[in-house]
């Protein structure tokens, strides 16, 4: 089992960004209403199918989290300005999710260079 | 004779002498790790207490006996004096440290299936911890199957402060909170999932624990959801994993322990309960089960193997008389089972403390919330 990375930092950055550090040294830099897009509760994502009901469009471009707090020792909890708070972001979920080049290469399965 | 004046020790041969004491589980000198305190020297007299990272220390009195040598061979020492004394430390979890402030460790006690001594097992890890020391609390988390108000005699509801905290009950000067104190025994629990969790999580956060340097925690066997409210509620500061011999519960003892690695709760180790028979009679030991699956399985899973209690028929019965083995029958093996196990979790957590959580794998330290501007 490869080791887990988790967060060593977190913070806003902007107005739109929220910026995590991981133990592997790696950054995420996530906008934040690709976060809530990217909810995986029951309410957001189907969960026998796995298949999205959360329309993209449904949310508004300026949704923006209210508090976030840390969820016992592998997760996050946002809370949204659109009043949608159920979702809980493990950190193996956020890592997935980076949306940096270099991460979104990886998980496409593309050869570096392709 | 000559009349040789009284000349008093150098301070700095002691602690010289002092360092070369090592703890075992922390692999450091004694004086570095600094457990050397008050330190008196008067003449040839020495005193100092020696400050452990846990009362339950598995190697007190060797360590004990060990400084006791060591300072008595310099020149000039007539007499040492050691007190062993213990301060729990806190894991660094980070901000999820806020919840239950007043707790060092919190320690999950959790079994993939049922009746495998799980709660017997929370009950007399408890009560060594107490036993040797340490302030210590329980909370029975078993939802459906609640017995710790047995286990300790417990037959009162605790009481409510003004400020709308429940204030556990004092059993054998553990602070016991059971989820059994919300129904009577004749009233099984039948509960959906988001009740058991908001019970779950009132339960927990909302008792006066006061200071604690451990709350074990009992929690339901199998992976469901009073295991992840409990693990969403509060740190875990680890997890022991009981179970017995047989394949089947340690097929079952690998999920929960897969399920705790998916919620990042660091597991403390496997104890393999019913792990053999010993004779009351003639003391043969038999294997009732086979032998070693537990050490075999938390070899497997990269995972310190914590002990294995015999089976005794005494346990059962000072369970259901509210006097949990460890302290009705202290010398007997279960009990003594049971003591070595407690002591090896204390240590463990020891050193996932003193190593910033990187003793074991999958310790995260938490980031504080961030209130979005």
């Amino acid at each position: 089992m490869a080791e887990k990375v988790s967060p060593t930092n977190m913070r806003q950055v902007g107005p739109k960004d929220l910026e995590i550090t991981w133990t592997d040294g790696h950054v995420s830099t996530y906008p934040v209403v690709y976060l809530r897009r990217s909810c995986r509760c029951a309410a957001c994502v189907d969960e026998w199918t796995g298949e999205r009901t959360l329309r993209p469009e449904a949310v508004p471009e300026d949704v923006k989290p209210v508090r976030i707090e840390p969820v016992g020792r592998y997760a996050l909890h946002f809370a949204w300005s659109d009043g949608h708070s159920s979702g809980i972001y493990s950190f193996d979920h956020l890592r997935a999710i980076c949306p940096c080049g270099e991460c979104v290469k990886a998980a496409s399965g593309e050869s570096p260079g392709s | 004779m000559f009349g040789r004046a009284k000349k008093t020790v150098d301070e700095s041969k002691i602690l010289e002498a002092l360092r070369t004491v090592e703890d075992p589980d922390l692999h450091r000198d004694i004086v570095s790790l600094g457990f050397i305190k008050e330190l008196k020297i008067e003449g040839g007299k020495v005193s100092f207490k020696v400050e452990l990272t846990t009362p339950a220390c598995p190697v007190k009195e060797q360590l004990k006996a060990e400084c006791h040598q060591k300072v008595s061979a310099i020149v000039g020492v007539e007499q040492v004096d050691i007190e062993m004394t213990a301060q729990v430390r806190r894991m660094n979890v980070g901000a999820a440290t806020a919840v239950l402030q007043g707790v060092k460790n919190i320690i999950a006690v959790a079994s993939g299936k049922g009746g495998v001594g799980k709660s017997t097992t929370a009950a007399n890890l408890a009560m060594a911890l107490k036993v040797s020391g340490a302030r210590v609390g329980l909370f029975d988390a078993d939802i459906h199957g609640p017995s710790m108000a047995m286990m300790f005699g417990i037959n009162s509801r605790p009481e409510v402060t003004e400020d709308r905290k429940i204030v556990p009950i004092d059993a054998h000067g553990i602070k016991v909170i059971s989820m059994g104190f919300l129904s009577g025994p004749d009233t099984p629990v039948i509960w959906r999932g988001p009740m058991v969790h908001g019970a779950i999580q009132q339960l927990v956060r909302d008792s006066a624990w006061g200071e604690l340097d451990y709350l074990v925690v009992d929690l339901p066997p199998g992976t469901g959801d009073a295991q992840l409210s409990i693990s969403q509620a509060i740190a875990l500061s680890g997890a022991v994993i009981v179970t017995t011999p047989q394949d089947v519960s340690l097929l079952d003892a690998r999920k929960g322990l897969l399920m705790f690695r998916q919620l990042r709760v660091p597991v403390l180790g496997i104890v393999e309960n019913m792990s053999y028979f010993l004779c009351p009679h003639c003391g043969e030991r038999t294997e009732i089960f086979r032998h070693g699956g537990g050490k075999k399985t938390s070899e497997e899973l990269g995972v310190p193997f914590l002990g294995e209690i015999p089976i005794d028929p005494s346990v059962p019965v000072g369970g259901d008389l509210g006097n949990p083995i460890v302290r009705e029958k202290p010398d007997s093996p279960a009990a003594q089972a049971y003591t070595a196990f407690a002591r090896q979790v204390a240590a463990q957590l020891s050193m996932l403390a003193e190593s910033g959580g990187k003793s074991l794998p999958h310790a995260p330290i938490m980031p504080g919330p961030i209130d979005w501007k």
